[in-house]
């Protein structure tokens, strides 16, 4: 591979002193109660939040929400009646109405959620494809700041594709003016469990 | 080519859209600082980023041969690419092993960088940009002005015009959200049948061979996850060695370039999906170079937010495309000089000198201090860089003898008294064009203190 090589040379000519790599401290957010920053950053954002008791009202809050006859996957486990993954073909989830996915971190200062290909069933597309995307998270997940995130996060070890997602899919490249809903998901509803 | 200040002057014709485009920008700034005052580590963070930066070029070549061993582990096909060329004849290649026709690409520089489209068009493949504002350019047969807000210098009503031309929208509809609903129903269809998905990358990581890609619209995930075959296009200065890095610069990123707390998606790419295939494609085209100048190396610790486009007070009045390159504004302006200092030369000199370009950049470039720098070399090097050379002559002798600068403030300040204000004597000067000139003292400093000494006697 001739430009390899001919990069790696060129840079090892031309590159500055070894400059000292930093360790970067985990700071943490200021704010008291992480949960109710998380809920209101979310919700700046465009997002609606549902906080309940209890993990089995998360179908009944599902239907309060999505209350028409529409296409529904669900990644969770304990959704009962709710189509699951069947295919891993990504064009087979086109007209999917909800997705319904579980989020392993919550972060309080940007109100972004980590979930990776394992809570997707390996669909890589789902959160993007759906028009309304649903995610479930324990609020004991929920850090504060993006250091702690990718503290708790380490190295990937078995899935081969992870996102953090903040928020429905929005644009503002028409005037500045603020649009949901650009390519992605319409909206997104958190359900915070206990 | 026609000169910076040339096209801006054609771009300041119209004051009411000048004075639009300003204010929209503007605003852009004024969510920054909001989101900037949220985190009150923010220096730290600048500091730590520039620093964690700094310390990847200067290992450059191990860390770009620690991200290929990582990434083909992963199961990625890794490419090296010298310059544009390299880098387009390798996409058309992946495209034509797998006899694809047609390409969905989100948002990158790189490749706007590289001409990919236009030669990728040349050999009759269909490229469709996902990201609405670079749709909507792509369509009218332009270059982004501005490197986040592609679209950020057409109104809504051209955008509605073009939509109906192109789209079949309803003629002189306007709304935002119509159009935008509009593209979204035209992307879907292109998501689902295009072959191919190609994304620029926001940061590479070093130490596990994942591309991770920042976007709001979602449009990346959806080209990248439904095509069997994707393709991340990267420059080799978007590296870093820890994953964990990704916290600090997570954090700087959105907030810098349009005040959100984070982009809606940071996508985080380690292997190919079931029965994909995963190519990476390093490219240099000049950063090597750029990396061998002292004085301008730092350059490449930009991680392209715009913030210093938008807080420009030329940029906001010139628009983007007045810079002629790929990169506009004050970043631009120092990253283009060094690929070809007679065409780009006078970017340099499109500046106030103001520093708050410095103030906003999130990895601490210094890039008022090397827009300075790249005066005097393009000043050495004999390049007409402006109108301003009679006027530097003049104010360098005048300055220089006590006796001339005393009988020039003389003759200044009689002719000020003749012709006031707008009235435009030192015609010669772009300087009053647009200036009103200060009323002209009856009399000198020096004056004045030599008739006080007298006084005082």
């Amino acid at each position: 591979m001739p430009s390899k090589e001919s990069i790696l040379s060129k840079i090892k000519a031309n590159r500055p002193n070894l400059w000292p790599l930093p360790d970067v401290p985990i700071f943490e957010t200021l704010a008291t109660d992480k949960k109710t920053l998380f809920i209101q950053i979310l919700e700046r954002g465009g997002s609606k939040v549902h906080c309940i008791d209890d993990s089995t009202q998360i179908h009944q809050v599902i239907t309060t929400h999505f209350p028409e006859d529409k296409r529904m996957i669900s990644t969770l486990p304990t959704l009962e009646g709710i189509e699951g993954i069947t295919t891993l073909h990504p064009d087979f989830y086109e007209g999917t109405e909800v997705a319904i996915i579980e989020g392993l971190i919550g972060v309080a200062e940007n109100g972004a959620l980590w979930v990776t290909e394992n809570e997707l069933g390996n669909v890589r597309v789902l959160p993007f494809i759906a028009q309304h995307l649903v995610m479930v998270i324990s609020e004991k997940n929920i850090v504060g700041t993006m250091h702690e995130a990718y503290k708790i996060l380490g190295l990937p070890t078995t899935a081969g594709f992870g996102v953090f997602i903040a928020g429905p899919s929005k644009t503002a490249d028409i005037e500045q003016s603020l649009v949901i809903g650009a390519q992605g998901a319409r909206s997104l509803l958190v359900i915070l469990t206990p | 080519m026609m000169p910076h200040a040339q096209k801006a002057a054609i771009f300041n014709k119209d004051e009411a859209r000048t004075d639009w485009h300003d204010a929209s920008l503007w605003m852009v700034r004024k969510k920054r600082d909001f989101a900037v005052s949220e985190i009150p580590e923010w220096e730290f963070l600048r500091e730590f980023a520039s620093d964690i930066k700094m310390h990847t070029l200067s290992k450059l070549d191990d860390y770009l041969e620690a991200f290929e061993k990582a990434a083909i582990q992963n199961g990625a096909i890794v490419h090296w690419a010298a310059d544009a060329k390299e880098h387009n004849d390798i996409v058309l290649s992946i495209l034509n092993k797998h006899q694809a026709k047609k390409m969905v690409k989100s948002k990158s520089m790189l490749t706007e960088e590289c001409h990919l489209n236009e030669f990728l068009e040349l050999h009759n493949i269909e490229v469709i940009d996902s990201d609405l504002g670079e749709r909507i350019i792509q369509m009218l047969d332009e270059p982004p002005s501005h490197i986040v807000l592609p679209a950020i210098h057409l109104k809504k009503e051209e955008i509605g015009e073009l939509f109906h031309r192109e789209l079949h929208t309803e003629k002189g509809a306007t709304d935002p959200q119509y159009l935008t609903e509009a593209a979204r129903h035209h992307l879907r269809e292109k998501f689902h049948t295009a072959q191919v998905a190609l994304t620029g990358v926001n940061f590479g990581i070093a130490e596990t061979g994942e591309v991770v890609v920042c976007t709001n619209e979602g449009n990346a995930d959806m080209g990248v996850h439904l095509t069997p075959v994707q393709i991340h296009s990267m420059g080799i200065e978007k590296l870093i060695p820890r994953r964990s890095d990704l916290a600090v610069f997570t954090r700087l990123l959105a907030r810098s370039a349009t005040g959100q707390p984070v982009t809606v998606f940071t996508s985080h790419h380690r292997n190919p999906k079931p029965a994909g295939e995963m190519h990476i494609i390093l490219v240099d085209n000049g950063r090597t170079e750029q990396l061998g100048k002292p004085d301008f190396r730092s350059s490449l610790k930009c991680i392209r937010c715009g913030a210093c486009m938008n807080t420009c007070p030329i940029y906001r009045r010139s628009g983007g495309h007045s810079y002629e390159t790929t990169i506009p504004g004050p970043i631009g302006s120092i990253l283009t000089p060094g690929i070809d200092l007679k065409k780009h030369g006078q970017l340099p000199f499109a500046s106030t000198l103001c520093g708050s370009c410095t103030d906003v950049c999130p990895v601490k470039i210094d890039i008022h201090t090397q827009l300075y720098k790249w005066r005097q070399i393009v000043s050495e090097a004999g390049l007409p860089e402006g109108g301003n050379k009679t006027m530097m002559s003049i104010m360098g002798s005048g300055l220089a003898s006590p006796s001339f600068f005393h009988r020039l403030g003389n003759i200044g300040r009689k002719l000020l008294r003749i012709f006031p204000g707008k009235e435009r004597f030192l015609s010669f000067t772009v300087w009053t064009k647009d200036r009103d000139l200060p009323k002209a003292p009856v009399e000198s400093f020096r004056e004045w203190y030599a008739k006080q000494a007298k006084d005082a006697k």
